[in-house]
């Protein structure tokens, strides 16, 4: 899974990147800018979003606030709070899946195209949906695992035990000490002792 | 309706402080609005989504990802020599290369983390070894590494121009003139805390060789100069959008980061590829449900209404502003610079309007006062990176952050307030 992710999400922002790179080109180099790239770069750019959602919510790092968590003592009081959070989360997840799938059906039934290149816009407009399904469904997943680890049948999550905030958990490549970029910082030290 | 409307704001906030995923709260707000106030959801999914397909919000994705290659591939190293040829001899000169260099990333990258990220693990033990006190730098560099919000590109003025419908260009200058004058700050606050420390200075170099080293690390930081002035040149200069600018930034930074720093392998790609999108599609997801529940503000009227009730209890200008200001400190207190921007600015926006203080004044104000907010605990996201970069227990570094909050922010949050030309005169230049 995690593999899946790291290669499908790195291939969808660079293809997006090289869309528009590409168009700048093409544009204001050549003159000739291509029709219909823009179209075309909607469904990596879409599918980009929503992925990178699901994913946050695979890793358990979507925006959080955390405050009430700073004031509790205990990781198993923590603990407890996620789990409460985890289950308003789904519920409230299920009440906006029911609404992206009417969407869906209605992107079904409409049966649109995208103006230039004919590209059925159902291939993006379902991301919504079936980003949400997959949301919910991790978001179930990290409940069940939270409610194992209070029984003691799992060892307590890593990110309860110290102070953190989402924007550390989604950006650990941006840490060294998370060891993600080790190679990077070898790279670091080995330019600051030759300079 | 604006009882219903407090209410899903109430609820919002509740469900937020109990650590409910941002966009989950701001569902539970469409759920208040739709079940209790009978607002439709009705054609709301089509309309959210709709919002996402603006290519404006391309921007953000690529500008991260640009940024985290950048900082990953070894071009703090060079950064850091260049400008520490400059000043790093004289007393007080490594705390201004620390402000200084997190400026310039802050030029490359649009976010706060990069610069801790990048020049803390080489600057702070280096400030150390020179008699800087370890917590000292920490939370020197930390609190520059937030110049990356101000400093254009910025993902948050990114963000506030989209949900406020203000010009993105403007609002990237508009933090500009407050960004560059909290560096000042720091450097004179640094230049003050410095004279108590026993610091080791080196020799100053003679000419000739200043000369020598000057050219020669120029020479190095040079691919990573070029990066700020081919974004902001190229959208400034009228050349590119600030989506195109952030692709073309992209695709310089791999060969840079592959082959001239070569601090960049094709796992570390892979990685901030991922790590990217994964913040980006996060920050998104929030953003639709945000938008969904501000356009069902605005088709009941609530902004409009709400300011109606302000103004019937006050309509102090300058009240209003310290109140404003306080409230938006405490918010960035806890939560992080994009939600506060996202919860507030659509809200506060018709309220500045009525207060005669223009949209791009206000990007200035919400930019201050968000970007400190990365610093100011609960949740002070760049202080517990700093903490975990510089091996520092996070209470030691309460007191040194602290006083540079309190000499390097407090005084540009005011004047923000209280001097428009701080952030309007720049863009007035480039005519906005």
């Amino acid at each position: 899974m995690e593999k899946f992710f790291r290669y499908t999400l790195t291939a969808l922002i660079s293809t997006v990147a090289v869309s528009q790179f590409v168009q700048v080109l093409t544009r204001y180099v050549f003159e000739m800018p291509v029709m219909g790239l823009e179209e075309a770069a909607l469904i990596p750019t879409i599918w980009l979003y929503i992925l990178g959602s699901v994913n946050a919510s695979r890793e358990d790092t979507q925006i959080r606030a955390n405050v009430l968590e700073i004031f509790l003592s205990t990781d198993r009081a923590r603990l407890v709070l996620h789990i409460i959070s985890e289950v308003i989360s789904i519920a409230i997840s299920c009440w906006l899946t029911y609404w992206a799938w009417k969407y869906f059906n209605y992107a079904m039934r409409v049966g649109k195209e995208s103006p230039t290149l004919y590209i059925p816009t159902i291939v993006y407009e379902s991301a919504l949906f079936l980003g949400l399904v997959l949301m919910t469904l991790f978001t179930l997943w990290h409940l069940v695992r939270n409610v194992q680890s209070l029984l003691g049948q799992r060892p307590m999550p890593a990110h309860l035990q110290q102070p953190t905030t989402d924007e550390l958990d989604e950006m650990q490549v941006l840490d060294p000490s998370s060891g993600v970029n080790v190679s990077a910082n070898k790279g670091h030290q080995k330019e600051q002792n030759n300079g | 309706m604006v009882e219903i409307a407090i209410l899903a704001f109430g609820v919002l906030v509740l469900l937020l402080t109990l650590g409910v995923p941002l966009p989950f709260c701001f569902g539970a707000g469409l759920i208040v609005m739709t079940v209790i106030g009978e607002a439709t959801m009705r054609g709301m999914m089509l309309w959210g989504f709709s919002q996402l397909t603006n290519p404006v919000l391309l921007a953000i994705p690529l500008f991260v990802f640009a940024g985290t290659i950048m900082s990953v591939s070894g071009i703090a190293a060079s950064l850091l020599q260049f400008v520490n040829v400059f000043i790093g001899r004289v007393r007080g000169g490594l705390g201004v290369v620390a402000s200084v260099s997190c400026a310039i990333i802050g030029a490359i990258s649009g976010s706060g983390l990069t610069g801790i990220a990048a020049i803390g693990p080489l600057l702070i033990p280096e400030m150390e070894r020179k008699g800087y006190p370890r917590a000292y730098a920490t939370a020197l560099i930390a609190n520059s590494s937030v110049l990356g919000l101000l400093i254009p590109p910025s993902v948050t003025m990114i963000v506030y121009g989209w949900v406020t419908d203000t010009s993105i260009l403007a609002s990237f200058l508009a933090t500009l003139g407050p960004g560059l004058l909290i560096m000042l700050n720091f450097c004179i606050v640094n230049m003050f805390m410095a004279r108590k420390f026993p610091l080791v200075l080196d020799e100053p170099l003679e000419f000739t060789e200043l000369l020598k080293q000057s050219g020669k690390k120029t020479i190095n930081a040079v691919p990573a100069l070029l990066m700020p002035v081919i974004i902001l040149g190229g959208i400034y200069g009228g050349i590119m959008t600030p989506t195109e600018a952030a692709a073309v930034a992209v695709i310089y930074a791999l060969p840079v980061g592959f082959m001239i720093y070569k601090g960049l392998t094709f796992k570390i790609l892979l990685e901030s590829g991922k790590e990217s999108a994964s913040a980006v599609g996060a920050i998104l997801i929030m953003v639709l449900f945000s938008l969904m529940l501000s356009q069902i503000y605005v088709m009941e009227d609530i902004p409009q209404m709400m300011v109606d009730k302000i103004f019937e209890i006050t309509d102090d200008k300058v009240l209003l502003l310290i109140l404003t200001n306080l409230f938006l400190f405490g918010i960035g207190m806890i939560v992080n610079d994009i939600t506060a921007i996202i919860l507030t600015a659509p809200l506060l926006l018709p309220l500045m309007s009525a207060l005669g203080v223009s949209p791009i004044q206000f990007a200035a104000i919400m930019g201050v006062n968000t970007a400190m907010g990365g610093v100011t605990p609960p949740y002070a996201s760049i202080l517990y990176l700093g903490a975990r970069i510089g091996k520092v227990k996070f209470t030691e570094l309460i007191k040194p952050a602290m006083t540079l909050i309190l000499f390097g922010y407090i005084p540009v949050v005011v004047l923000v307030s209280v001097w428009p030309d701080l952030s309007e005169f720049i863009p007035s230049m480039f005519g906005y």
